[in-house]
C-alpha cells in the first residue's frame, strides 16, 4: 500500500514535469519565485525604509511554495477531468484520501527546496544573519510549513469540482496569501477581520513563528508550530469530507461536475 | 489592413473577457495589488499614493493582461488548431496579430480605472495629477511602447510552444526591472542598466513625473524622446523578427515547432 502510495506519487509529479526540460522545470519551480520573492523584498526596502529585511525575506521564502502548493495541487482535478481519469478516481473503490495527499508528496518537497533555497539567497542578497539562530528548527517549521501549504492546496483544489474558474480562484488565492500571511507587512495592520481571516490562512504561524525564532524566543515558536500543524490538518480533513461530498453528488447526479 | 485590424480587435476584446484568466488580470488583479501595496506604503511616509500605489497597481494589471493574453494569444490559436490559418489568411498575420494586441491593451487600461476607484472606496486617496496634460502625453506614449513591446513578445513566443511558462517567467521580472512600483534607483547599478534598456522604465518614469508635477519640462521631453526612440528600435526588431519568422515558418512548412 506505502509502494503504491509512492508510486501514484511519482506519476502525477511526472504528469505534471513531463512537458518541461530540467532547466525549465528548475525555473518555473525555483527560479520565478526567487525573481519574486527579491521584487516583493525591493518593495519593501523602499515602502519600509529599511535595510533589515529579515521579516521580508522569512516571509517571501515561505511563500515560495506558492508555485508548487497553490498552482500545482489547485489544478490536479481541472486536470483530472481534462484527461479523463476523473471517472475512474470517484468510480474506483480505492482510498480517495490517500490519492488525495499521493498528489501532494512531490509539490510539498519542492515547496521545501524552493523555500530553503529562497533563505539562502535571502540570506546573500539581502544580508540577512541567521547565525546564533536554530537551523533545525528553521527546518523543522518550513517542512510543517509546506506540509500545511500543500493540505491548503489540496482544499483549494477541490474547487475544480465547483467551478471552471480554477484559474481565477487560484491566481486570487496566491494574493490573498500574501495579504493575509504576514509576508509582506505585519498583519496588525489589518483591520480586525482582515486579522482574523489571516489567523485561518496556512503559513501565517509559521511566519510567525520563524521571525519569533530570529528574536531568540522558542517557547513562542513551539505553540505557534502546533496551531500551523493544526491549521494543516483541518484543511486536508476539510479537503476529505469535501471530496467525500462530491463523490456522493456525482454518484447521485451520475455527472462528475457540481456546476 | 485597417479593417482588419479594427475587426480582430473587437473580436478579441470579446474573446479576452470571456476569460477567466483575463477577467483577473483585468479586475482582480488591480484590486488586490492595490490593496497589497497601499498596505506596504502604509508606513512608507508618502503621501502621494498615486504614483506608487495607484499607478503601480494599474501597471502591474496591465501589464499581466499583456502577458496572458497578448503574448498567450499565440498559444491559444495553436492550441484551436487557427494558428496555421491565420498565419497563411491573406489578411496578414502580423495586422492579425496587431489587431488583437491593440485590443487587448485598450482594454488592459481599465486595470488603471479599477485600481483607482478600490484605492478612492477602500482608503479614502484622491485622483492627484499635478500635470494633468502630460500624464496624457505620457500615458499615449505608454500605450504605444507596450504595444510595439507585446508584438515582439508575440513573435518570439510564435516559435515554442512553452508560452504558458515563458508568459508566466517575463511577469515579475519586467515588473521589477522597469520600476512600477518603486524607482529604478533601489536596484544595483548593474541590473539599471537593463532596466533602461527597456521602453516602460521611461514610460512609467513619465507618468510618475506627470503625478508629482513636472517641474523640468527639458527633462520631461528627454525622457519622452528615448521612450519613443526605443519603442521605434523595437518596432524595427519586431518587424525584422517576424520577416525570419515568417521564412523558417514557410521552409519548415509547419508552425508547430519547440
Amino acid at each position: 500500500m506505502i509502494r503504491r502510495f509512492f508510486d501514484q506519487a511519482l506519476l502525477y509529479h511526472k504528469g505534471r514535469s513531463a512537458a518541461f526540460q530540467t532547466e525549465e522545470f528548475v525555473l518555473m519551480q525555483i527560479g520565478y519565485p526567487l525573481v519574486t520573492m527579491i521584487f516583493y523584498c525591493l518593495i519593501a526596502t523602499f515602502s519600509f525604509n529599511t535595510a533589515n529585511l529579515t521579516s521580508w525575506v522569512i516571509g517571501n521564502a515561505f511563500l515560495l511554495c506558492t508555485n508548487a502548493c497553490i498552482f500545482g495541487l489547485g489544478g490536479i482535478f481541472v486536470s483530472e477531468r481534462y484527461f479523463g481519469r476523473l471517472r475512474s478516481i470517484i468510480a474506483s473503490p480505492c482510498s480517495k484520501m490517500s490519492l488525495i495527499l499521493a498528489s501532494g508528496v512531490f509539490p510539498a518537497l519542492f515547496a521545501i527546496c524552493s523555500s530553503a533555497c529562497g533563505l539562502i539567497v535571502g540570506s546573500i542578497v539581502f544580508g540577512v544573519d541567521f547565525s546564533g539562530v536554530n537551523m533545525p528548527l528553521v527546518a523543522l517549521a518550513i517542512i510543517i510549513a509546506m506540509i500545511s501549504a500543500s493540505c491548503f492546496g489540496l482544499f483549494v483544489s477541490i474547487y475544480g469540482l465547483m467551478t471552471d474558474s480554477m484559474h481565477l480562484i487560484l491566481n486570487i488565492v496566491s494574493y490573498l496569501l500574501m495579504i493575509f500571511t504576514g509576508a509582506e507587512f505585519p498583519i496588525k495592520q489589518l483591520p480586525f477581520a482582515g486579522q482574523v481571516i489571516a489567523q485561518m490562512m496556512p503559513l501565517t504561524k509559521a511566519i510567525m513563528a520563524v521571525n519569533k525564532l530570529f528574536e531568540g524566543n522558542v517557547r513562542e515558536f513551539s505553540s505557534l508550530i502546533i496551531a500551523e500543524i493544526l491549521t494543516g490538518a483541518v484543511y486536508a480533513l476539510l479537503t476529505y469530507a469535501i471530496f467525500g461530498f462530491a463523490e456522493k453528488v456525482a454518484r447521485r447526479n451520475g455527472k462528475f461536475d457540481m456546476f | 489592413m485597417i479593417k482588419v485590424i479594427i475587426g480582430t480587435m473587437l473580436v478579441q476584446m470579446k474573446q479576452s473577457f470571456a476569460r477567466p484568466m483575463f477577467r483577473f488580470c483585468l479586475i482582480a488583479n488591480p484590486i488586490l495589488n492595490t490593496i497589497l501595496l497601499y498596505e506596504m506604503y502604509k508606513e512608507s511616509g508618502e503621501t502621494n499614493y498615486m504614483a506608487y500605489v495607484v499607478l503601480g497597481a494599474g501597471l502591474m494589471g496591465l501589464w499581466s493582461c499583456i502577458c496572458f493574453s497578448s503574448a498567450g494569444d499565440i498559444n491559444r490559436e495553436r492550441y484551436s488548431g487557427t494558428l496555421a490559418l491565420i498565419f497563411a489568411a491573406p489578411a496578414r498575420f502580423p495586422s492579425i496579430i496587431l489587431g488583437k494586441i491593440i485590443g487587448n491593451t485598450i482594454m488592459s487600461l481599465l486595470t488603471m480605472v479599477i485600481s483607482l476607484i478600490t484605492a478612492k472606496a477602500l482608503f479614502g486617496i484622491s485622483l492627484k495629477l499635478e500635470s494633468p496634460i502630460y500624464f496624457f502625453v505620457a500615458l499615449i506614449a505608454a500605450i504605444i511602447a507596450f504595444i510595439v513591446i507585446s508584438s515582439v513578445i508575440a513573435c518570439i513566443l510564435t516559435l515554442s510552444r512553452k508560452t504558458e511558462l515563458y508568459m508566466n517567467c517575463i511577469e515579475i521580472p519586467i515588473i521589477l526591472l522597469c520600476g512600477f512600483v518603486f524607482p529604478v534607483s533601489v536596484l544595483p547599478y548593474g541590473v539599471r542598466v537593463i532596466s533602461y534598456a527597456l521602453s516602460p522604465t521611461y514610460a512609467i518614469e513619465l507618468m510618475r513625473m506627470a503625478v508629482w508635477g513636472v517641474t523640468d519640462k527639458a527633462v520631461f521631453i528627454e525622457k519622452l524622446g528615448i521612450l519613443l526612440g526605443l519603442t521605434v528600435v523595437y518596432a524595427i526588431f519586431s518587424v525584422i523578427l517576424y520577416r525570419r519568422i515568417d521564412k523558417r515558418v514557410r521552409i519548415a512548412a509547419t508552425l508547430e515547432v519547440a
